[in-house]
């Protein structure tokens, strides 16, 4: 019970000027260096490239519509695409959409001014366009086909040029991805205020310290993995070549090494916003605050160790069962997580916003995707699924019931706040429901056709296959056109939604404590934030409410017709 | 991890000190980050000795330590003159700094220097296998590290010389961080040394 009284009254005059001013369209697009401005930035070009991606997997369900090739050309282009379609959704849409949240929420969570190194911040930005040219240039040149994990020879003696390319735009999207990481650890390590001990960190905070944590630790493998592939393709070297004395297992190892951590990098930013919307919306604390916190650093550290898993084929046997042991080992933080979560919104006074309908389609997906991670790292059942169907169900429950629905989430929680407007609930709910639906009928079949034996990666099958098929690929346009209404809502939001005013979900972490957007300096004052960010359902918490709301009164209703 | 750094009130720091504690705290995350490259091509010329049932294999004549173990000193010296230039800058002695420096950039060209030759002099027969391949791979990747950052030691230099430090470390963090990036190429270098020269 510390100070209650809200130090923003003396705001709302300067307050009512600066209300849903917000920045022009054009500075979208050009250099910046507010952390306000780069997250929109990352926000808009991952989700081009989440529409971009999501039309190569839309082009890869219709080829699979039959057993036949007959929408692509041939089996390699059938190959490119796959290729592309997974190098875009991870190298270039979920990463940097994780940083797009993290840069717009957490200096404002932080009631920081901005990042610790702003012109960092948007130098990694800007590396992510000339990269992505890079990476597509290869497509439409001579493209990769060797899968966005690029296992050797495959991808050194088949490959095309584009396959360089994939290497060198992966490498500066490395770059870029380690730079942002290193601005989220030092921002987040000093900059909070003096009253906001490690203990009183939004939880969206500590993912983004475990994510950043993790990429700053494994990226450079991925850049000295990259750094092999390129010299074999075009200095003659045969790091990967047997015939000179090269190992192809030494990329899986080097590679894994980076890219099993990097799953984590890829959901865990989802997991902290999980915490937000779960408990701001059911109006309760987070259940086991602390666990929820050091179990984002135990999924970080354990992540380290269970890379092999991916190559039980591959591995020599007597490795096999540690690493298995230590894949299942992970299930426990993740799993904490998912009881704490439960624990949370169990008995809480829960809003069905849009936000809170795509959290809950996580927890319920993402355990899907979690359980089928444990069938997978049972080594016997893992050598009879290998490369089938199964794996694709699995980590596309992860990543798209994971990841994508926790961006959802995350969109619609603090649309109000990057915008100033509100998101339409409406048109929320149906687009909810359509990719909820899409969703499960497209990637829920996947494990039974898998476990019938249906190969990934192939653009021919087993005539037996089809009706599955067809159910899988009706249901994957579904999910398809689901896109369509959020981008619709969005754009038809952003300038016709009813004002959000500060606080619309009547939150507790620091964001939501300034006007909406939130000044170019974020805070007019410095902020002192609440005693708990979810110490909902208090007098204290909702006296500290009531003064926020009067202290950003005068602000809301000021714009009125909207500009 | 530093949880307890951060227990306590304590009041909120002025922007420069606030930039000093930033960058600090963000050099050293970038060294912990950056020497898992380094680390990383240990991993894979420690993976390569398995395809050979002796290292060197067999027919291949081992590396001589003797020339890279004098670049190694040569880079050990460099590295603290250059910790021992920003001591003089700090106790507000630019001519001291000046002087070191001059001393660490030699020191730092003549252990460039017996690498390039090291690289350009690998034989034939070592190139047809790992052994030689690693080899260039990892000097190789140290050496455009050490360059690069050679080309920031010469120009904070030029600055120093031109006298835009004074001993304030608010004032000369560009001598401290330029000084930590080499001591990184410094730690790089040994963890290479040992591995390449010293590990059959």
């Amino acid at each position: 019970m510390a100070t209650i009284a809200v130090p923003l009254g003396a705001q709302g005059e300067q307050q009512e000027t600066e209300a849903l001013r917000r920045p022009a369209l054009s500075e979208y697009l050009r250099w910046s260096v507010d952390h306000k401005i780069i997250g929109v930035q990352y926000g808009v070009a991952a989700f081009i490239f989440f529409i971009i991606g999501g039309a190569m997997a839309m082009l890869i369900r219709l080829e699979l519509w039959t057993p036949d090739l007959d929408v692509m050309i041939s089996g390699a282009a059938y190959n490119s695409l796959f290729t592309i379609h997974g190098t875009i959704m991870i190298f270039l849409f979920i990463i940097p959409m994780w940083a797009a949240f993290g840069n717009f929420v957490v200096p404002l969570q932080l009631g920081a001014k901005d990042m610790a190194f702003p012109w960092l911040n948007a130098f990694a930005f800007w590396l992510i366009p000339p990269a992505a040219v890079v990476v597509l240039l290869g497509y439409f040149v001579s493209p990769a086909e060797a899968g966005w994990t690029s296992y050797p020879p495959l991808s050194t003696l088949f490959s095309g040029d584009g396959q360089t390319l994939w290497a060198l735009g992966a490498h500066l999207l490395g770059i870029s991805s380690i730079m942002g990481s290193i601005n989220f650890i030092v921002t987040i390590f000093n900059m909070r205020p003096p009253e906001m001990t490690i203990w009183r960190m939004p939880l969206l905070c500590w993912a983004v310290l475990a994510t950043s944590i993790i990429a700053v630790m494994a990226t450079p493998f991925l850049a000295g993995a990259l750094t092999l592939l390129l010299l074999d393709r075009v200095a003659g070297t045969t790091f990967f070549d047997a015939a000179g004395g090269g190992d192809v297992l030494l990329w899986q190892n080097i590679f894994w090494f980076y890219s099993h951590p990097a799953v984590y990098i890829m959901v865990l930013p989802g997991m902290g916003v999980l915490s937000e919307v779960l408990s701001v919306h059911s109006r309760k604390p987070v259940f086991g605050y602390r666990m929820v916190g050091l179990s984002s650093m135990g999924i970080a550290f354990v992540g380290f160790t269970v890379w092999a898993h991916h190559m039980f084929t591959s591995l020599q046997p007597e490795l096999r069962i540690p690493f298995m042991i230590t894949t299942m080992i992970i299930a426990v933080p993740t799993g904490i997580k998912m009881f704490s979560w439960l624990g949370t919104i169990w008995g809480g006074k829960i809003r069905f916003t849009s936000a809170m309908l795509f959290a809950i389609g996580f927890l319920s997906l993402f355990v899907i995707g979690g359980i089928s991670g444990v069938m997978l790292a049972a080594l016997p059942f893992d050598i009879h699924v290998h490369d089938t169907y199964f794996v694709v169900s699995h980590f596309h429950f992860v990543l798209f019931g994971g990841s994508v629905f926790a961006v959802y989430a995350a969109l619609y929680h603090w649309f109000p706040k990057v915008t100033g407007r509100m998101m339409n609930e409406r048109l929320g709910r149906i687009h909810f429901l359509f990719t909820y639906i899409g969703f499960l009928f497209t990637f829920f079949p996947m494990h039974v056709v898998g476990m019938l034996g249906m190969p990934r990666r192939v653009a021919v099958y087993v005539e037996a296959f089809q009706p599955w098929n067809q159910l899988i690929s009706f249901s994957a346009f579904v999910l398809g056109f689901s896109s369509l209404i959020v981008i619709y809502n969005v754009i038809k939001s952003y300038y016709h939604g009813p004002i959000a005013g500060a606080n619309p979900w009547r939150a507790l972490t620091l964001e939501w404590q300034t006007t909406s957007p939130p000044p170019a300096t974020n805070f007019v004052d410095d902020p002192i934030p609440f005693e708990d960010p979810y110490g909902y359902g208090t007098e204290a918490s909702a006296a500290y409410l009531d003064a926020v709301d009067e202290a950003f009164s005068g602000a809301a209703p000021a714009e009125g017709g909207g500009h | 991890m530093t949880s307890t750094v951060h227990q306590g009130q304590k009041p909120k720091l002025g922007v420069a000190e606030m930039r000093l504690k930033n960058n600090r705290l963000g050099m050293t995350i970038f060294q912990i980050s950056w020497i898992m490259v380094f680390l990383a091509l240990i991993v894979v010329n420690w993976q390569l000795r398995f395809s050979y049932n002796e290292w060197p294999p067999a027919g291949v004549a081992p590396f001589d330590p003797l020339l890279p173990s004098a670049a190694t000193l040569s880079l050990l010296l460099s590295s603290l003159l250059i910790k021992r230039g920003l001591d003089a800058l700090r106790a507000q002695s630019p001519r001291g700094f000046l002087m070191r420096w001059r001393g660490a950039m030699a020191l730092g060209i003549a252990f460039m220097a017996i690498i390039v030759y090291e690289f350009a002099s690998v034989s034939d027969a070592a190139m047809a296998t790992q052994y030689g391949l690693t080899m260039r791979l990892m000097t190789g990747f140290h050496f455009v590290h050490a360059l690069a950052i050679l080309a920031i030691i010469i120009r904070v230099y030029r600055s120093g010389a031109a006298g835009r430090y004074s001993g304030d470390e608010h004032d000369s963090w560009a001598v401290e961080g330029t000084a930590k990036l080499w001591h990184f190429v410094t730690v790089a270098w040994i963890m290479f040394y040992v591995v390449l020269y010293w590990i059959r």
